[in-house]
């Protein structure tokens, strides 16, 4: 907020000409980006209508809280992790293998465990197994740095992926798992969809309210002298290491979250929703927004999920490309932000 | 405690590799036909990351930094493939032959040949005295010269050996009237050259000629020509995003995080962009020579399969060759080790390192090709080929191009016996398992660089 309200009471210390004003705020980048992707989201939800808006905006805040994980990691600690779907597919299998009813009949067929645990019994789980699985794999990760470590990062999605297809006894392989239990809070089963955006954003708040405190700590502030060199970091007697291990950790378990709603939004998950693909397109969405903010990875989730949705209204766009064409411009964006503003839109941090 | 630990890592290693090595043979007991049939495959599939592994060992122990763009390379030559010879495969089932597609290829050509045009020349021609428009004509014309002939390519594919031949005809005159040349100036570096020039370029229209003919006559050649084409042209793409965008980049960049993210785009983009034309489903290439398999001891091998191990040897040897041999070898070199000093020695650095990935780019683009006539090809089979590559390199030693040729080889022997006793699905998942534990015990690889 601080970004959009500045220029305006700096404006308003002395009466300025409009001429003035455009002047002041011809170069600042950060207000325009603002400006232009939430000026979009009102038009578009006015346009559409809210039926319509509701969905976009679970979305919005699935990738949001997804965004604001991986920046934990991306932005304010500098690893470049590919990795983060895999964390994702983590949550959103465990609350689905949890969660699901096995009365379905297509689950009988293939002979798989379900629990039919209530939502909110499943939900710490995913958030736990997502971290057990973050503190493993970080162990190893945290002897790699750079485009070393990017490489590794991809590898574990791929493996994740693996997992998640071919481990059939688990998670059913291809044909995923249907009936995945939505929340229920003492009776009262969140089955509108606008509940549940509501319920999807209160969380959002909290995740945001969590990584504002971390990031605020002196915990975070160790977190960015890292980035900015390990080296020097641990001269002054702090472990790099144990820190790197603890937001990692920490930023697997949100993610892990996302993905028990995720699964629990959609009541149905097969293993081609957390491909390698996904997990580029969430770096992209990271570097878009800005590094080493928070409210950048909203920014670039918002700019993200209004993207597709603005594509499907282009007229000469077959309905099949839309997601193609959307990467297509992302990567280009990436390019551009790469070669002319390499901190992303709102960002604090040149990569 | 640190020697400890180390010397822990290497036992586990050592360990690791023993238990391996055991159970191959303890396969290779239980069934030899199976452990010949697996070693056949573990070779194809080792050869092609080979292949992928020496280009990007080429490029990344020059530059320094992990350029994606070698994965759309590699999906980028095999989708040229399969677009020059759609109508070819299957008796033309997928036939893509879209007017507005090979208008703007012949566009981009001719834009390219300009470019080019002016890159090589431009600046001799200023030298002289050539007036600027000059220039842009002589430009303007190659560049639609190239274009048109683009176009005739592309819109008749079934005349590709009567269009093309001409041009292999060309190439190979002006190239050996240029080693004529050079090796007459060798000798005797300041007389007169007119007469071995006209000499030369007597003797190589005649073996042109002769080439070119040879290759109209032949029955398959337009399979090989469009495999050039494709190489040519995703090497071009790689020359150009260097010149465009990775020079910029490099001079002013904080790390070479900034190079891979903006690489990571560029896949991006151009993997959708792909699958846009080319929709997401497997595609398979026309048959090569040898698709029929011969029986050896109970095993099937392909004669494409020893063609495709032949054709990564070969690769691997002139690489060796020309960076052991040769001026722009040792230049090679030298803006390995510090790209600095070699600029103040006087190495031309940018026009090296274009060289370098255009030469990369070009064997990307001959492993997705051969690997595409083995399996199929999909947009996104390039970032894996790519990643497999980088697998074999860190096996083998990052750098080294003895081992990059190595790693290549062990990683596909690995991911073949891997899936013996599993399902073959999981050999992504092996490999990049095989990443982490030699990147944790072994991080030097195999044969370490000096």
């Amino acid at each position: 907020m601080r970004i959009i309200l500045k220029p305006i009471v700096n404006s308003l210390n002395f009466i300025r000409t409009p001429r003035d004003l455009w002047r002041a705020w011809r170069g600042n980048i950060q207000l325009w980006a603002n400006l232009f992707v939430i000026g979009w989201a009102v038009v578009f939800m006015l346009w559409q209508g809210a039926g319509f808006a509701v969905t976009v905006g679970t979305v919005f805040a699935i990738w949001a809280m997804l965004a604001v994980s991986l920046n934990l990691v991306v932005g304010f600690t500098g690893l470049l992790s590919v990795g983060h779907i895999g964390f994702f597919g983590i949550g959103a299998y465990s609350m689905a293998v949890l969660s699901s009813n096995p009365e379905y009949e297509q689950l009988r067929t293939e002979a798989l465990t379900t629990f039919a645990w209530p939502f909110f019994a499943a939900l710490p789980v995913c958030v736990l197994l997502s971290g057990v699985v973050a503190l493993a794999v970080g162990v190893v990760f945290n002897r790699f740095r750079d485009d070393i470590y990017v490489l590794v990062s991809f590898g574990f999605a791929i493996i994740a992926f693996n997992v998640f297809l071919n481990a059939r006894s688990l998670t059913r392989g291809a044909f995923g798992i249907h009936e995945i239990a939505r929340p229920q809070i003492g009776g009262w089963t969140l089955n509108g969809e606008l509940q549940f955006l509501l319920f999807v954003l209160a969380i959002l708040a909290v995740v945001m309210l969590i990584a504002w405190i971390i990031v605020t700590s002196s915990f975070g502030r160790v977190l960015t002298a890292i980035r900015e060199d390990e080296d020097a970091i641990e001269v002054f007697g702090y472990q790099a290491t144990q820190y790197k291990l603890a937001i990692w950790v920490i930023s697997a378990m949100i993610a892990g979250l996302a993905g028990g709603l995720f699964a629990s939004w959609t009541s149905f998950i097969d293993p081609f929703s957390f491909i390698l693909l996904e997990s580029i397109l969430l770096v992209s969405i990271v570097i878009l927004g800005g590094l080493a903010t928070i409210w950048g990875s909203l920014l670039g989730a918002m700019a993200f999920v209004l993207l597709e949705e603005g594509m499907r209204f282009l007229p000469f766009l077959p309905a099949e490309y839309i997601g193609q064409a959307r990467q297509v411009v992302l990567g280009i964006l990436l390019v551009l932000l790469m070669l002319f503003r390499p901190q992303g839109l709102v960002g604090k941090y040149k990569l | 405690m640190y020697r400890l630990r180390e010397d822990y890592g290497t036992t586990l290693a050592y360990s690791l590799a023993v238990a391996a090595a055991l159970y191959v043979v303890w396969k290779i007991t239980q069934s030899p036909e199976q452990a010949l049939q697996f070693t056949f495959n573990g070779l194809a599939v080792g050869a092609v990351y080979a292949l992928i592994a020496i280009g990007f060992t080429l490029v990344y122990s020059t530059v320094w930094f992990f350029d994606l763009y070698y994965g759309a390379a590699a999906a980028l030559g095999a989708y040229g493939v399969f677009y020059l010879r759609s109508f070819d495969t299957l008796g033309g089932r997928y036939e893509v032959n879209e007017p507005i597609l090979n208008a703007v290829f012949a566009l981009v050509t001719a834009g390219v040949a300009a470019w080019a045009m002016h890159e090589a020349f431009g600046a001799r021609l200023r030298q002289r005295g050539t007036s600027r428009i000059t220039i842009r004509a002589i430009d303007g014309v190659v560049g639609t010269a190239a274009g048109i002939y683009m176009w005739f390519v592309l819109t008749f594919p079934v005349l590709m050996t009567a269009l093309l031949s001409p041009a292999v005809g060309v190439i190979v005159a002006v190239v050996v009237c240029w080693l004529l040349y050079r090796a007459y100036r060798y000798v005797l570096f300041d007389a007169s050259a007119v007469p071995v020039v006209i000499l030369g370029a007597v003797i190589g229209c005649a073996i042109g000629a002769y080439i070119g003919r040879l290759i109209f006559q032949t029955d398959g050649a337009g399979l090989y020509l469009s495999w050039a084409v494709s190489c040519l042209l995703a090497g071009i793409v790689g020359l150009a995003l260097y010149r465009g965008l990775y020079a910029y980049m490099r001079e002013r960049a904080r790390s070479p995080l900034v190079m891979l993210v903006a690489s990571l785009g560029i896949l991006l983009a151009m993997t959708a962009f792909t699958t846009i034309i080319f929709q997401s489903a497997p595609r398979p290439l026309p048959d090569a020579f040898g698709s029929e398999p011969w029986v050896i001891a109970g095993a099937n091998l392909k004669g494409f399969n020893i063609f495709t191990v032949g054709v990564s040897i070969v690769g691997f040897i002139a690489l060796l060759f020309a960076l052991k041999w040769t001026t722009f070898g040792k230049a090679v070199r030298a803006i390995g080790d510090d790209e600095e000093v070699s600029k103040v020695v006087g190495i031309n650095t940018t026009v090296v390192i274009a060289i370098v990935f255009f030469v990369g780019a070009v064997y990307a683009a001959l492993g997705g090709i051969l690997s595409g006539h083995d399996t199929a090809i999909q947009p996104r089979m390039g970032l894996l080929l790519l990643l497999k590559g980088w697998i074999a390199s860190v096996v083998g030693g990052i750098g080294n191009l003895y081992g990059a040729l190595l790693g290549g080889f062990v990683l596909g022997m690995i991911e073949q016996f891997g899936i013996w006793d599993l399902a073959g699905e999981w050999k992504d998942a092996i490999s990049f398992v095989l990443l982490i534990l030699f990147l944790s015990f072994w991080p030097n690889g195999i044969l370490p660089r000096r």
